[in-house]
């Protein structure tokens, strides 16, 4: 078993390797984000689709699939014969999350390795002690006189992500503003990509996350569900909305009070008073391109003891899969959290996106992604306890 | 038009160009660029008799010994960064000045405390060593260390070695480890 040290490099003796990225988190909190680059000859990225991370699973030329993701674990499958000629390096690469001072280094993980399956498996195990990079790029299969090797790197940046991306020719925006305008369309190719990544989607590996008071107070969440139902174009939203969703939620007030907000009988709540949540509207005309937009007033958040988050298709078949459809939560000074409502269940029109709970103050965001048949089925799966009956939007 | 060597070439510098005396040597790298230890990489130069080796330590021409004791040969200062475009470190040969005892001038480059800094060739791009006529400002030859290089921490770039009368260039492109230290040991040079 080959075990590289930094700078080394070996062989592969397959078009098809398993890159592993085994990472034992030690005092590192939160999501340990890990991605891969297809590069060319510059070392750059040619766009966008040659970048693999959360949000974008595969690479544009199919070379690269985020195969599967855990707490501790990575796992990338590769398909090398599947890269064109002008693909010279495919890097991987991890970030630790936070920001600013407090921002823990890889010298704080308990461990960090680079493993390659096969009859003969490759190990990188990386050095991390006294390490003061947030970003590290880990190791690189590159070409090298017509076949494949990997190189065991272990560098990186101790600015995070944007450096390290930014190093591969990735433009990064400083700061997504929450809520974000759908760009305009253009018909020109970008001249480089520019990614949002700070930016936490849960998942079914990554189901939770807390999110903590700024300066005291939550502030104004928003909270937006959004939909296409032509084909997904990156970048921005677009398509005819032939389909309609309803953004709602179910919710519980400390004060033990129980209820819905949603278009649906006019149950818009109020950001002001109890409930302190309220729809902004509904956008049935396709006029609207951000969708619907939940807001939640987080200086009242200890009123509010749960959120029951969900989507609904009140006309049109239940064609989750064509929607495209997520939610993002917005609260000052968090990276946003997204949501997509993905395997969705063509036979059932609602979606329970995600619960919401009051967790000693603070705020935790739980990943559901349920379907049922409606209101009544939902509200019983999650013990809320109310009563409902049909109801029509006009 | 200079000619371009591969790894084990060698030309005739008195062929290629008749007029040569004094040479530049010109080194340049380029480490990868990220955060952490930086790349510090030396050149050194070590003067060797037929026997391979240095005569005393004054044959052992680097950052803190800049010069030979003859003058013939002379290192221009260390580039702790190797940022930048072109040569990163220089030396140059006033070739008639070597002493007829020194058979071979090898130019090698390494990696400043490397183990403590975990850093090696595998990690550094774009090496190459070139050889420029001084009087003629004209690129006589050069050299690209294309290879796949790995864990080595020591690199010989290339050789200027006589042939009868005449001086010739290898181009080498062998790595070691161990750093400069080892390169010392090597040639013959009682380094502490």
């Amino acid at each position: 078993m080959p075990i590289l040290q930094k700078g080394a490099n070996a062989p592969l003796a397959t078009q098809t390797p398993v890159v592993r990225i085994q990472i034992g988190r030690g005092a590192i909190i939160g999501d340990i984000d890990v991605s891969a680059y297809v590069l060319g000859e510059n070392g750059k990225v040619s766009g966008d689709p040659d970048m693999v991370f959360y949000g974008q699973r595969q690479s544009g030329d199919g070379s690269v699939l985020l195969d599967s993701a855990s707490d501790t674990e990575t796992v990338f499958a590769l398909n090398l014969a599947a890269t064109p000629a002008r693909v010279q390096r495919i890097a991987f690469a991890a970030t630790v999350p936070g920001a600013g001072a407090d921002r823990p280094t890889f010298a704080k993980a308990a461990s960090v390795a680079l493993r390659i399956d096969g009859a003969d498996p490759i190990v990188f195990p990386v050095p991390i002690e006294g390490a003061i990079e947030t970003s590290m790029i880990l190791g690189e299969i590159y070409r090298r006189a017509g076949a494949w090797k990997i190189r065991a790197v272990g560098q990186g940046f101790a600015g995070g992500l944007k450096p390290l991306a930014e190093s591969f020719g990735i433009v990064i925006a400083d700061d997504p503003a929450p809520p974000p305008a759908a760009p305009a369309p253009t018909s020109a190719p970008a001249p480089a990509p520019a990614v949002s990544l700070s930016k936490i989607t849960l998942s079914k590996a990554q189901p939770k996350i807390d999110l903590t008071k700024k300066d005291g107070a939550f502030g104004e969440i928003k909270i937006n569900l959004n939909w296409s139902a032509a084909p997904v174009k990156r970048g921005f939203f677009g398509g005819s909305r032939s389909i309609d969703l309803d953004l709602g939620c179910l919710y519980e007030l400390r004060d033990g009070t129980k209820s819905g907000v949603q278009a649906l009988g006019d149950m818009l709540g109020s950001f002001g008073s109890a409930p302190y949540i309220e729809l902004s509207g509904d956008d049935r005309s396709g006029a609207v391109t951000e969708g619907e937009w939940l807001r939640v007033n987080g200086a009242r958040w200890n009123d509010i003891k749960r959120l029951l988050l969900f989507a609904f298709i009140y006309e049109g078949a239940p064609n989750w899969a064509a929607t495209d459809a997520r939610i993002t939560l917005h609260a000052p000074k968090s990276p946003p959290v997204e949501i997509r409502l993905e395997e969705g269940d063509s036979r059932k029109n609602m979606c329970a996106v995600a619960l919401i709970e009051n967790i000693g103050g603070e705020m935790r965001v739980s990943r559901e992604v349920r379907y049922f048949s409606g209101h009544a089925e939902m509200d019983s799966a999650f013990n809320w306890g109310l009563r409902w009956v049909a109801g029509s939007k006009d | 038009m200079a000619i371009s060597l591969q790894k084990g070439g060698n030309i005739s510098l008195t062929k290629t160009d008749p007029n040569l005396q004094k040479v530049l040597l010109g080194l340049g790298w380029d480490p990868r660029a990220t955060d952490g230890a930086e790349f510090d990489l030396d050149a050194s130069v070590f003067l060797l008799t037929e026997a391979g080796k240095v005569r005393s330590e004054k044959d052992f021409i680097f950052y803190n010994q800049k010069k030979s004791s003859d003058g013939s040969v002379e290192h221009a200062g260390d580039n702790r960064s190797g940022a930048g475009e072109g040569d990163d470190e220089t030396v140059k040969v006033n070739l008639p000045g070597v002493p007829a005892d020194v058979a071979k001038i090898v130019i090698t480059v390494t990696i400043h405390e490397a183990a403590a800094r975990k850093q090696s060739f595998g990690q550094v791009g774009g090496a190459f060593i070139r050889l420029v006529n001084q009087d003629t400002n004209a690129e006589v030859v050069r050299y690209d260390l294309s290879e796949d290089y790995s864990t080595e921490t020591a690199m010989v770039f290339g050789e200027l070695y006589r042939n009868g009368a005449e001086w010739k260039f290898r181009a080498v492109g062998q790595g070691y480890a161990g750093g400069l230290a080892a390169m010392c040991q090597q040639f013959g040079v009682a380094a502490g």
